[in-house]
């Protein structure tokens, strides 16, 4: 297939293979994918208007156009540099930011925001600037293998944007957690991008050291547990977990940390007792920490009594989170439809709370879409690192993917009182230019790291 | 805009959600059921190893079943016959390939036997998968087969739970395990060796 006609049986009998291109064939159904996304994004922007205001207005549809023109030029990059990258990624990463902006949009107009007073406005910005971003990463990263050179700069990197909400200047202190820095008017939240930093890190020092952490070891109950001494690097990451929970006030961004590290971990070893004692540690850490710190005991309280009418009235009580659910309540099935819903009843329902703002208004139908989306994008970064040659790769797609997992699961587990609420960001959906960034950049990632799969020396026999 | 109109676009924009949703599904069923399976008359006249009978185990069946039942009965499955356990073969001596010995991956049998992929100093996948850098379509080929990697510069083979197992001069592998230089690796009905 991918070689001529076999040279006649003389001699060496060999023939050299070159790279087989299966001429563009993902390209195109990407290509297909994206008009289908760019119709449904102005679907949505169109019956938010149609539904809130009763009239098309062309402004926010003029800037859907600009988003859709920007992931097409991502997408004709990708055809001249990544040919062979995954197909599915772009257009589900551009469906769920046109959604995200749609819903925004809609709360924008409850409220009366427009111009940069509007989040949607700054959300479209913030796209664009996220994609231009990932056409530049795409540019310049040229190999993912090249990032292995620098995974303890990117610790580095990774433990400094954590800490820079915590200097005095810059951090800034929004609803209680100090996960932010504010430069004049632009406030971004760096812990996002310290996810991705961590992924690199985490890859590229457990290629080289996971044999120590699997080979070794006792077996006890049918475990096999590792030695003391080896319990350094988890202990590591649980300390620098626990001090995000206690010094910057923020329970999620400190699960997210601790859960991609342990999963990275025991997809290097394969060692379920990694799990295990992970799991121990963090579950002892953040018990300890809902007895002890009031804002965690708070956030429990009000997951478990949510519906006591002390906790729904106290500040800071389960006021969100019920007026979140009654939203979700009034969808129903179906949903009121976009932009005949009330979703400004809760609080922050432009971040935090999107998916009930979008959940109220598609109903649970348009709820299970979304997150068939995000299930399949995640399929596709573990089918990546799956079919990865290189350690590296595997272990880094897999990470960047399990982390887009773990803060859906938080987020919406959060907001559907399936787990405590914690402060996250819906991947994609979410108004914050942070995690979009951060999320495009993930987004990147995958498609440079597919690209490289299927683009080694092949021979089909 | 009347209600009644307002009501269908509500229902069309899920409906055009989920035919999305079910667009990408569509897409990937190749991911979902497996690659497809090599068909007989290209592989028939190819070589002396029995690569006949369906989808044994893995086989993802639908497109192979009609026109290869007639030859299921007598062929049995070649490769579920091959002695196992054999480490005596592995220690006669030849040196080990690494990436200073082993320039190339040579297939000595099976369809496309004499063909031959360079090595770099880059893992290769091996398997039926499209993504696979040495793709063996047959039916005895789990989709993503064993993996060839570097372990500092020795080449060492890695079976990836597959279901009829890779063999190195005869010997099921079950470990990753270093190749000495010129030995046959046999993954469904081709086999290879590294050669300088």
């Amino acid at each position: 297939m991918s070689s001529g006609t076999l040279s006649d049986a003389r001699s060496p009998r060999s023939e050299r293979v070159r790279t087989m291109r299966l001429p563009r064939r993902l390209r195109n159904i990407e290509f297909l994918l994206l008009v289908a996304v760019w119709l449904i994004n102005l679907a949505a922007i169109a019956l938010v208007q149609l539904g809130a205001l009763g009239a098309t207005e062309p402004t926010m549809l003029g800037l859907t156009l600009l988003v859709s023109g920007l992931t097409f030029v991502m997408h004709l990059e990708l055809r001249v540099i990544a040919r062979e990258a995954d197909p599915f990624i772009l257009p589900i990463a551009t469906l769920l930011n046109g959604i995200g902006i749609a819903g925004i949009y809609r709360v924008d107009i409850a409220y009366g925001d427009s111009g940069w007073e509007s989040a949607a406005v700054r959300q479209v910005v913030w796209t664009a600037l996220a994609i231009i971003i990932a056409i530049l990463g795409l540019v310049f990263v040229r190999n993912h293998r090249v990032l292995q050179r620098y995974t303890y700069l990117a610790m580095l990197v990774g433990v400094v944007l954590l800490l820079l909400p915590m200097l005095p200047g810059i951090g800034l202190t929004i609803n209680g957690a100090r996960v932010w820095i504010g430069v004049g008017p632009f406030t971004f939240q760096p812990g996002e991008i310290a996810k991705i930093a961590l992924a690199v890190f985490f890859a590229g020092y457990l290629v080289t050291r996971r044999d120590s952490l699997s080979m070794v070891g006792r077996k006890f109950l049918g475990l096999k547990l590792p030695r003391i001494r080896d319990l350094g690097p988890i202990l590591v990451i649980w300390a620098l977990a626990m001090s995000v929970i206690v010094f910057q006030r923020d329970l999620g961004t400190a699960l997210l940390y601790f859960g991609l590290f342990l999963v990275m971990l025991y997809v290097a070893t394969g060692r379920f007792s990694w799990v295990l004692i992970g799991l121990l540690l963090f579950g002892g850490g953040a018990f300890v920490a809902g007895r002890t710190l009031e804002y965690v005991g708070g956030r429990l309280n009000n997951w478990l009594d949510a519906f006591d009418p002390v906790s729904y009235d106290t500040p800071g009580g389960s006021y969100q989170l019920v007026q979140g659910l009654f939203g979700l309540a009034h969808g129903g099935l179906i949903g009121t439809g976009l932009g005949q819903g009330m979703p400004e009843q809760t609080p922050v329902a432009q971040s935090d709370y999107i998916i009930a703002t979008l959940g109220e208004e598609l109903g649970l139908t348009g709820v299970f879409a979304i997150l068939a989306l995000y299930l399949l994008f995640v399929s596709r970064g573990f089918r990546i690192g799956f079919a990865g040659q290189d350690d590296f790769g595997k272990l880094l797609a897999v990470g960047l993917s399990f982390v887009v997992a773990l803060q859906c699961f938080v987020v919406i587990g959060g907001v559907t009182r399936v787990i405590p609420l914690t402060g996250l960001t819906t991947p994609f959906l979410a108004s914050g230019g942070s995690s979009l960034v951060a999320n495009w950049i993930i987004a990147a990632l995958l498609l440079r790291i597919s690209d490289s799969v299927r683009s080694q020396p092949r021979l089909v026999v | 805009m009347s209600e009644l109109t307002l009501l269908i676009l509500r229902f069309g924009f899920l409906a055009l959600l989920w035919a999305f949703v079910f667009g990408i599904v569509y897409a990937l069923r190749s991911d979902l059921f497996g690659a497809r399976v090599r068909r007989l008359q290209d592989a028939a006249p190819a070589g002396p190893t029995g690569l006949s009978g369906p989808g044994l185990g893995t086989g993802p069946g639908p497109v192979v079943a009609p026109a290869l039942s007639p030859t299921f009965a007598d062929a049995p499955p070649a490769v579920q016959s091959l002695p196992t356990g054999n480490p005596v073969l592995l220690q006669q001596g030849r040196p080990m390939a690494t990436t200073g010995s082993a320039m190339r991956l040579v297939i000595t049998s099976g369809p496309k036997a004499g063909t031959e992929i360079p090595l770099g100093s880059e893992p290769l996948t091996i398997g039926r998968s499209s993504e696979s850098g040495l793709q063996i379509r047959d039916d005895y080929t789990s989709t993503h087969h064993a993996r060839l990697l570097l372990w500092g510069d020795e080449w060492v083979i890695q079976d990836l739970d597959s279901t009829n197992g890779t063999f190195l001069d005869g010997a099921r592998v079950t470990v990753p395990t270093q190749i000495p230089i010129n030995t046959p690796l046999k993954v469904g009905a081709t086999t290879f060796e590294l050669r300088r």
